[in-house]
């Protein structure tokens, strides 16, 4: 079976087609092409909006030549319907529904963040695990329960993502700023006290964005440091308590910041201190990309047939913790 | 002190608890150990503030008659507390009926202390224990004085997230059982405000549709 997924539901846009083969499952192609706002500035949803309507047949016809795959042998095709942002999503869907409606293949719209925890699992081999997700747009601790993925921690304001972008941005980066301030954080060990806030097992960042904003002029690589080591502490700490609640005895993390070497290393330990397997999705399929979507399409249609095209809809604010799990 | 057996009972999220004994009755012994993934200056703040604020806030908690553990000795330099031992279920393993009925008394006792002005921070249903002479309220390294209103919606949607991630099938019906408890003590004006303001900070997470 061959499937065709797009994403488009912020700064990227791209392409991938899966092949499955009974149990054997291949990635045959993922192309992306990622919208580059200014320095020190954030995505423009408009902006980004037209770059992925004028780079779409590009990587379309990239995605394809690389597979090898002509579209009418495609068997589904999946867009992510949200949550992201209104202009991006639509220009994903209208590629979708045009090639679906032309050709006359089955169409699936799916929930984005979904596409992170499956394809993780999926490269990863892990069974039942508890899930962090920390990406621009979700920082959520997850745990599969009687049919639904369930919240059991999440941000009470801005994401992870958010908080380094925000800061990035602060001191003049361009986004996505992460790899940046991970960068300077390498060369400061000089901890600067930081707001801690883990509310149960929740986590607010709200606080520690001022703080640092205000401890930048001490030392840029002191203040990236100490943003670090607060936050994916705090983040560690919230991991732990989900960890101990809901007994679970595999991690598995996801999400563009799931790139982070000191956030990962101290996850890590904390998987050995609760005797407990650490899974990370590799890097190249950590962020958004095509492939997440397309293999959650294939896994949708096993259980249901295509949407009807009246309702592909997209949706903006479409939480994971609403998706029914039929697969 | 030290001499006395150890066994470890659970490692839990932030500290290892063990049983012990305390002037030979039995005893928990909860240790808040060096987090080697946090950073010292981070860490050593964090674990000294948190052993002595639950001394504190399990005193304080205790003058307007809410069930907790005796607290026998608390070391701030070690990190470490020494609590009575309180047997019996985890609210969080009993069967559903019960978390169902349970979660009335959970709301009474959560009540209390936010009349009180004190919030708890981690209210979960593996928090409280089912001792023969009623519900226990542990782990109060969260706790802290509140008087707004924030502070105690807090507290509710922790709960609330609770009861829709691990106990989800019976969720309405627990919560709605929480909400009586609490209302019987805080009166329904006060509750009312609380929720309503619950619903607020629901609103603020990401792609939020409030349930």
């Amino acid at each position: 079976m061959l499937s065709l997924g797009i994403e488009s539901t912020a700064h990227t846009f791209s392409c991938a087609i899966i092949e499955k083969k009974g149990k054997q499952v291949k990635i045959l192609s993922d192309v992306r092409r990622i919208y580059r706002p200014p320095e020190g500035q954030g995505i423009h949803p408009r902006e980004a909006s037209r770059h992925h309507a004028e780079n779409s047949p590009q990587v379309l016809a990239d995605c394809l030549q690389k597979a090898n795959v002509k579209i009418d042998e495609l068997d589904i095709i999946s867009y992510a319907a949200g949550p992201g942002l209104g202009p991006c999503l639509r220009i994903g869907a209208v590629v979708a529904r045009s090639l679906a409606s032309y050709y006359d293949i089955p169409i699936y719209p799916v929930n984005h963040a979904l596409g992170h925890i499956e394809l993780g699992k999926m490269l990863t081999g892990a069974k039942d695990p508890l899930v962090l997700l920390v990406s621009g747009g979700h920082t959520m601790i997850l745990a599969f329960l009687s049919g639904k993925w369930r919240v059991f921690g999440e941000t009470l304001d801005i994401t992870l993502g958010q908080l380094l972008d925000q800061i990035g941005r602060y001191a003049g980066f361009a986004s996505p700023c992460g790899p940046k301030i991970e960068e300077l954080a390498s060369q400061s060990s000089n901890y600067l006290s930081l707001p801690y806030v883990v509310k149960g097992n929740d986590v607010s960042f709200s606080g520690i964005l001022s703080a640092t904003k205000r401890i930048i002029p001490k030392g840029l690589e002191d203040a990236c440091f100490s943003l670090q080591e607060t936050a994916f502490s705090m983040i560690g700490e919230a991991v732990e308590r989900a960890l101990s609640f809901t007994g679970k005895k595999e991690l598995l993390i996801v999400g563009g910041v799931a790139a982070n070497k000191r956030l990962s290393e101290i996850l890590q330990s904390i998987c050995k201190r609760h005797s407990c397997k650490f899974f990370v999705a590799p890097k190249e399929y950590a962020g958004d990309c095509g492939s997440q979507i397309s293999w959650l399409g294939l896994l949708e249609s096993t259980v249901k047939s295509g949407e009807k095209m009246e309702n592909t809809f997209v949706k903006q604010s479409w939480r994971l913790d609403t998706v029914n799990i039929l697969y | 002190m030290s001499t006395n057996l150890l066994r470890l009972l659970k490692k839990g999220a932030e500290a290892d608890i063990f049983i012990t004994s305390w002037n030979e009755k039995k005893a928990i012994l909860k240790v808040r150990k060096k987090k080697e993934y946090r950073n010292e200056i981070l860490d050593a703040r964090l674990r000294t503030l948190r052993t002595i604020r639950e001394g504190k806030m399990i005193h304080e908690a205790k003058k307007f008659g809410v069930t907790t553990p005796i607290v026998y000795f608390v070391d701030p330099k070690k990190c470490e507390i020494y609590l009575q031992f309180i047997d019996g279920r985890l609210v969080r393993d009993l069967p559903k009926k019960s978390i169902i009925k349970k979660c009335k008394d959970i709301g009474n006792i959560v009540g209390t202390l936010h009349k009180n002005g004190l919030m708890h921070g981690d209210l979960t249903t593996s928090n409280f224990i089912l001792s023969p002479k009623g519900l226990v309220l542990l782990d109060f390294g969260l706790a802290q004085r509140a008087n707004q209103i924030e502070d105690y919606a807090i507290d509710l949607r922790l709960f609330k997230e609770v009861l829709n991630s691990a106990h989800a099938d019976i969720f309405h019906e627990a919560w709605n059982s929480f909400l009586q408890g609490y209302e019987k003590i805080l009166g329904k004006t006060m509750t009312n405000k609380i929720i309503s303001h619950v619903q607020i900070i629901e609103k603020r997470g990401r792609y939020a549709n409030v349930i």
